[in-house]
């Protein structure tokens, strides 16, 4: 076989990990997925718990299941797989079990609404898909989603600097072995406080029953705002035992405000996945307007220039410092995936 | 009173680049506006009380960079939405809203 390992992490070295000790399992597990979904690839936790050896192998795709632990929703495993996908051998058919829905990492619903539609920009868009087979509320899970993504040979650079007008607002209310009244009582009260902006707005209520509800009761709000130039800013709000589904969905409402008012082209909870693919992209030079990076990305950007030697350019968007908005800029490393050519 | 506000801000425009390329601040003195003096204070009185055991600080930075979304609804501010007044500001960032440029 001639294709290379990804030769940007090829150093086979020990690393020092989070300052905590590597011990819960969920990382295990995401360890343990990304060994599924490569070939090659050797990991080896020290005993101590606070060094890895890493050494790549290719990103090989293909069908692959793999059980989430109930400790982690499904999106924490989805979310850097999705940076993966793209750049595999065979495109992924990934089946993943367990929490679709949680207050700590996106949920499948955002994924498929938001996550997803933010590769289009870059070239990966026909085929990219995430289907929802079954709803797994915490603590028991039991949820099933298939992720679908193609491959491509390099990826695009990204010019999006103008966040446009909120045009339209979406939503999906889920409601899991509770009464199914419960996500239009959501829907009812995020309503209240959004009708006042504009008039396209649609709330979807998605209920699912029996064996497709998962094994816990829950129910969720996950809310969408699309501007005239396709910038998407996402809020979402879980059930909490004892807290009524109109403070759920105020919460996941206001959350959606405060996302509105940070503003930019990518909301900060999409910040990281952006920056890699501009880094990742040809070369030319990449722009992107958003709102102040969160403490994750600028560990981020620290590790993107450990890795790649990419450095963003952080700038004031507008020179007169009105807006509060920053331009990233890079230079695309022009990451070209040699699987692909095999193929 | 935005006027002095937008001067505010503009006086405390960071440089990002220096401060994420440049510095060994944690990504959290990096976001807050306080350079390192709680963590320093925090690990001072610890060599005081014991000069072998120090107690991890960073859990707490462990954990937000380990999820995606901000973990404590109650620090996101929300309660301002209460008010029509906030509720108003916004509303230029809608398509229906007034066309000024701020």
């Amino acid at each position: 076989m001639t294709t290379t390992t990804d030769d940007q992490h090829s150093s086979l070295q020990w690393s020092p990990l989070l300052s905590s000790p590597f011990s819960s399992l969920y990382a295990k597990r995401l360890l343990r997925l990304v060994e599924k979904v490569t070939n090659g690839t050797v990991i080896e936790i020290s005993l101590t718990g606070t060094a890895i050896l890493v050494k790549p192998g290719i990103i090989s795709g293909g069908p692959v299941t793999h059980d989430c632990p109930l400790s982690r929703s499904i999106g924490y495993f989805l979310e850097p797989i999705i940076m993966l996908a793209p750049f595999s051998k065979k495109p992924f058919s990934l089946t993943l079990r367990g929490i679709t829905t949680d207050d700590k990492d996106l949920s499948v619903d955002l994924i498929r609404t938001v996550t997803l539609p933010h590769l289009e920009p870059f070239g990966i868009s026909d085929g990219l898909e995430l289907k929802i087979k079954k709803r797994g509320s915490p603590p028991l899970g039991g949820g099933e989603v298939l992720f679908l993504c193609p491959i491509v040979k390099k990826v695009k650079t990204l010019n999006f600097i103008e966040p446009g007008k909120i045009k339209r607002i979406r939503g999906i209310a889920h409601a899991v072995r509770v009464s199914p009244q419960f996500s239009n009582r959501m829907i009812e009260a995020a309503r209240s406080v959004l009708n006042r902006y504009i008039p396209d707005i649609y709330l979807y209520s998605d209920v699912y029953k029996g064996e497709e509800g998962g094994k816990s009761p829950g129910y969720a709000l996950s809310l969408v705002a699309e501007t005239t130039t396709a910038a998407l800013h996402c809020a979402e709000a879980v059930s909490r035992p004892g807290v009524a589904p109109e403070d759920i969905s105020l919460e996941a409402t206001r959350s959606l405000l405060s996302e509105i008012e940070r503003g930019g082209c990518v909301d900060q909870k999409h910040q990281t996945l952006v920056l890699l693919m501009m880094a990742l992209g040809s070369e030319d030079v990449g722009r992107c307007r958003m709102a102040e990076p969160t403490e994750r990305t600028v560990q981020f950007l620290r590790d993107v220039r450990d890795t790649f030697g990419t450095s963003f350019k952080i700038v004031p968007a507008d020179k007169l410092g009105e807006s509060p908005h920053l331009l990233y800029s890079c230079y695309g490393t022009g990451y070209i995936n040699t699987n692909r050519t095999l193929a | 009173a935005s006027a002095s506000f937008k001067l505010v801000r503009q006086n405390k425009r960071k440089d990002w680049t220096t401060l994420i390329y440049s510095s060994s601040l944690s990504p959290r003195e990096v976001v807050r506006d306080e350079p390192g003096t709680a963590r320093n204070e925090d690990h001072k009185e610890n060599d005081q009380v014991d000069d072998f055991f120090t107690l991890k600080a960073t859990d707490a930075d462990a954990d937000t960079l380990d999820a995606t979304k901000e973990m404590n609804p109650l620090a996101l501010h929300l309660g301002k939405w209460e008010g029509e007044e906030a509720l108003d500001s916004i509303r230029h960032l809608f398509i229906t809203g007034v066309n000024d440029t701020s």
